[in-house]
């Protein structure tokens, strides 16, 4: 391996090459547009698989090979510095997968194409900024800068409620990044503004133990208060209960694609955001609030089964399953045991996987039929006896739910089991607790699942068409992933065993 | 030191240069027949005029600083770079006056003399080492302020612009004024360096009750600059004279007296208090809540406008607030960090209001609506304008996000988390308000055939050439922050 690798570089930024040359193709050239994007996203999925291929699965932390180091503004100590590790792998990986998929199943847009593919290329862009950055301030640059492509895709391609929906996602997030900003200007100087205090990995460590805050006259401690603003931010992105109300309206109103990604992709950004900055940086106040986090996880679980299962709108059903599966690996995260860290991780990654199945199927089925009601407003079924229509659709519509519901041999199973494993220890009251969570889970589905497929045929659904080639296409590598990962999860844990090692042993010293 | 008056003269080229042009445009413009529609030469002269200006000042921000005519006038980096930023801000304007339909054609000569003599009073406030040429400064500023506000003669609400300017105007002088004689009296001086060794001098021998009647006469003080830069609560005239005036106008009130009045608030803070005593804790507290009710207050009316040159008028206030709070922590970051958020200020406003003033020229009102479907018409435009509500509501990569990001960082620096977090949630609140006309812009359909002439090649060309810096500063921003680093206050 050379010393310095540009992978990373090349990964970042393909995706914006793209976009680029998205803009430079005439409008009129549907097809090209279509096509270079796929190229595009393929060519960067290839790149993660190279990197997967060359990463060394012993090294916990930061692999030095890959590490880009460049300054930037040297007044302050910014550098544009990008790392990976066991922990940003999996998700580099699912995101180059996802928006591979993605742009497959966006081949029916047909409004305004060039805007759409450039956005969203360029969305990838961010994303995958966000993963790999190592300096708090590209952090937050493309923690942020994510939120332009989002409100323009949600808002121009999305439901009849679409600006609502946009605006909403895009003033909430913001709220959240205002407190980390600050936190992160606070930390700046608490570090005492040396040559590394934007570099994440220096800043980790537990250090800013015995500093004070005020505000509005109280005093704080520094480490607690830093982290309660670190965590609103993350927390409105996961979405944690009671920050979760733009998730919904977001989901509901966006292009399946678009869904796919916020499920699939942006919501582990959150996630991805406590394992990478809070924790390491705050590993004593982590510890202090986990107990905290564990009951928000909980309320996650159970409030957002029981939304679930109140919902109507199929669509809104799964988000709100998104809502009680993040409950999840926010109970993993509370675990701060081995195995709840790791299983917090790989279901970070599965339900990647299972929720985008969910999303694109019932993306193609919107396309069918044209509204997502189980039950329609009036009252009447909207969908029914689906299975003898379409029966390959529902056959991967059945993968999809029992992977989300973690029925054992599906991806879902092992990392639901691995995070019960890892709070036991801790926490065993929320852990029967989260078992009930896992029973509603199954309820509502299987509900739901039977309202849909099962019974008569209603006379909208004997028009239907079963799925066609292109979206087996794109179904199958996630059918593929949630199986084989549901029997042999190896891959994954092995990727993610020992930086998770690292950063548990971290959290044990406190 | 020997009174040389030419060799103070030297050091006051910008000043000279500004004002023989302000002659030279009155000569020419009276040389033209009354309706006579081109008036090229004018502006060619005009821009040339403060053009060169603007590159002797900014050779001043390089140059040895100095004290001139008497100490009467302190030509330091500081100084310096804000007559930069004044010029440049009064030369977009001025193009924007030649296109824009808003000022009659045969006033249009009137816009040229009348800015450029403002632009004298911005200079000479962003330069006053005394009290007495503060007040000529800001008087000089205001004077033709008034006029500038009424030029639509046959609209009434720039007939009431122009008197609730006056109004406001004169009130807020005389207060001031009674405020500086006050401290003129305890103090027994005008020069500031001299004031301020009085004030040190009576805090080390009075301790602190000696002082306190200083604070009401500073509070009288603070009504007059803080009039200028239309901070709360003395802003109550802001958008009803920002939306009276003809859109040229407005952009130019929106940057050249803001600037100034910071420069010299700015000035008189860091001069009068740096030492620790119970005059400056009172200013400090002052300031401080100014500016957080300047920003939450503009945001907040900013919300409900159904005009979008109002909401901008709003919106110039908080940012006003943005840029007061730098003053709050009393040192050169801060200082610095209000330059910098000066630069991107006067970019991202100069784009708003061209394409703001632009698509008002084709409608005759500047409602919200107007912008609808923008981007189905004018592409590069729309995206343009919506990139620069992103940068005024302080989204990164963006330039209005990195001036925020100086302003918080000076601010946090200082340990004022209060402030930073009340700073940091009022761009949340913004965002809202500039989302809208986003929103406008890209998810509503075009209706109406007009086919907005006004967004011809070159109004383009120009309109992308001020938005470069906009992005350009918020990625590459560490060239301007060394020169901006280099600006200091002269202080003895």
């Amino acid at each position: 391996m050379q010393a310095h690798s540009n992978l990373l570089n090349w990964i970042l930024w393909m995706p914006m090459i793209g976009a680029i040359v998205t803009l430079l193709i005439p409008s009129k050239m549907e097809k090209g547009i279509r096509w270079w994007s796929l190229v595009n996203t393929l060519t960067t999925f290839i790149l993660t698989l190279v990197l997967y291929s060359k990463f060394d699965t012993t090294v916990p932390g930061m692999q030095e090979a890959f590490n880009v180091k460049i300054p930037w503004i040297a007044q302050f100590h910014i550098n544009y510095s990008l790392g990976i590790d066991g922990i940003s792998l999996p998700m580099i990986l699912l995101t180059g997968l996802l928006f591979f998929l993605c742009i497959m199943s966006s081949w029916t847009i047909t409004k305004q194409i060039k805007a759409y593919f450039s956005l969203f290329l360029f969305l990838q862009c961010s994303v995958f900024g966000v993963f790999l950055a190592l300096d708090f301030f590209l952090f937050y640059v493309f923690w942020e800068v994510m939120l332009i492509p989002m409100f323009f895709l949600i808002g121009i391609w999305g439901g009849e409620n679409k600006e609502y929906a946009a605006v909403k996602f895009f003033l909430y997030t913001f709220f959240g990044s205002i407190l980390m900003l600050i936190g992160m200007v606070a930390l700046y100087y608490a570090s005492g503004q040396g040559a590394d205090s934007f570099d994440i990995l220096a800043l980790s460590g537990g250090h800013f133990r015995n500093l004070n805050l005020e505000l509005f006259g109280t005093n704080f401690a520094f480490n607690k208060l830093l982290f309660i603003f670190l965590f609103i931010g993350f927390a409105i992105k996961v979405p944690v209960f009671p920050f979760h109300t733009w998730l919904p309206h977001a989901h509901v109103q966006a292009p399946t694609a678009i869904s796919v990604i916020l499920a699939g992709v942006l919501l582990k950004m959150g996630t991805y955001g406590f394992l990478r900055i809070a924790y390491p940086i705050f590993p004593e106040a982590s510890k202090y609030f986990s107990y905290s986090i564990a009951v928000l996880g909980i309320i996650n679980v159970i409030y957002g089964a029981f939304c679930a299962m109140a919902q109507n709108d199929v669509k809104k059903l799964v988000a709100y399953s998104s809502v009680s599966h993040m409950g999840f690996v926010m109970l993993g995260l509370a675990a701060m045991t081995v195995q709840g860290m790791n299983g917090a991780v790989l279901q970070m990654f599965n339900h990647g996987t299972s929720t985008a199945m969910m999303f694109l199927l019932i993306g193609i089925l919107y396309e069918r039929s044209h509204h997502r009601w189980i039950v329609k407003p009036d009252g009447t079924k909207g969908f029914g006896g689906l299975y003898t229509q379409l029966p390959k659709f529902s056959i991967i519509f059945i993968i999809a739910m029992f992977a989300s519901m973690g029925l054992p041999g599906l991806s879902g199973f092992i990392s639901e089991a691995l995070i019960f494993l890892g709070i036991y220890e801790r926490f065993t009251s929320i852990t029967a607790l989260g078992l009930i969570g896992l029973l509603i889970g199954a309820a509502y589905l299987l509900w739901m699942y039977k309202r849909m497929f099962f019974g008569d045929v209603i006379d909208e659904c004997k028009t239907y068409t079963d799925v066609n080639a292109r979206e087996i296409a794109y179904m199958t590598p996630l059918c593929i992933a949630v199986i084989v990962f549901g029997i042999y999860p190896s891959p994954i844990l092995n990727m993610m065993r020992a930086s998770v090692g690292k950063l548990v042993s971290l959290l044990a010293t406190f | 030191m020997p009174f040389n008056y030419l060799e103070n003269l030297t050091h006051y080229i910008p000043e000279l240069i500004i004002c023989f042009t302000m002659i030279a445009c009155i000569l020419f413009e009276s040389a033209y027949e009354k309706n006579d529609s081109d008036r090229g030469i004018l502006y060619l002269i005009a821009i040339l005029g403060l053009g060169s200006a603007g590159v002797f000042a900014y050779q001043k921000i390089f140059a040895e600083n100095t004290f001139i005519l008497g100490s009467a006038l302190a030509i330091d980096s500081f100084s310096s770079t804000a007559k930069v930023l004044m010029i440049i801000g009064t030369i977009g304007a001025l193009y924007l006056s030649k296109i824009s339909k808003d000022i009659y054609q045969d006033l249009k000569g009137e816009f040229v003399i009348m800015s450029t003599g403002v632009l004298v009073g911005g200079c000479l406030l962003a330069s006053a080492n005394n009290m007495l040429i503060l007040y000529i400064g800001i008087e000089t500023l205001s004077i033709l302020s008034y006029v500038m506000a009424s030029f639509k003669k046959t609209d009434d609400r720039s007939s009431e612009a122009g008197l609730k300017y006056v109004l406001y105007g004169g009130v807020s002088a005389a207060v001031m004024l009674f405020g500086m004689s006050h401290i003129y009296g305890v103090l027994g001086t005008i020069n500031f360096q001299e004031m301020a060794t009085a004030l040190s001098g009576i805090a080390q021998s009075y301790p602190n009750n000696q002082l306190t009647i200083l604070i009401p006469s500073f509070i009288l003080f603070i009504a007059g600059i803080g009039y200028k830069i239309s901070s709360v609560p003395f802003h109550m005239w802001t958008p009803d004279v920002y939306e009276g005036s003809p859109m040229p106008v407005t952009t130019f009130f929106s940057i050249v007296p803001k600037i100034a009045g910071i420069t010299i608030l700015l000035r008189v803070s860091s001069l009068f208090f740096s030492e620790s005593n119970l005059l400056s804790v009172s200013w400090f507290g002052i300031i401080s809540s100014m500016s957080i009710l300047t920003i939450t207050v503009g945001n907040i009316a900013a919300i409900g406008q159904r005009s979008v040159k109002r909401m901008l008028a709003y919106s110039s206030i908080s940012h006003a607030g943005m840029m007061m709070l730098g003053i709050v922590v009393l040192n050169t970051v801060g200082m610095r960090s209000i330059l910098f958020y000066a630069v991107t200020y006067i970019f991202m406003t100069l784009v708003a209001f061209y394409i703001l003033s632009i698509v008002n020229d084709e409608y005759d009102n500047d409602h919200f609506e107007r912008f609808s479907g923008l981007i189905y018409k004018k592409p590069l435009m729309a995206i343009l304008m919506a990139v620069t509500m992103f940068s005024l509501a302080g989204i990164p990569p963006l330039s209005g996000f990195v001036a925020k990001f100086h302003i918080l960082n000076a601010v946090v620096k200082e340990g004022y988390y209060t402030l930073a977090i009340l700073a940091g949630l009022n761009s949340v609140i913004s965002l809202y308000y500039y989302l809208k006309i986003v929103r406008l812009m890209v998810f509503k359909p075009y209706e109406g055939s007009e086919n907005l002439v006004g967004f011809g090649v070159l109004n383009q060309t120009i309109v992308t050439v001020l938005f470069i810096p906009i992005v350009m500063l918020g990625i590459f921003w560490a060239g301007t922050m060394a020169k901006l680093n280099l600006a200091n206050i002269l202080m003895n």
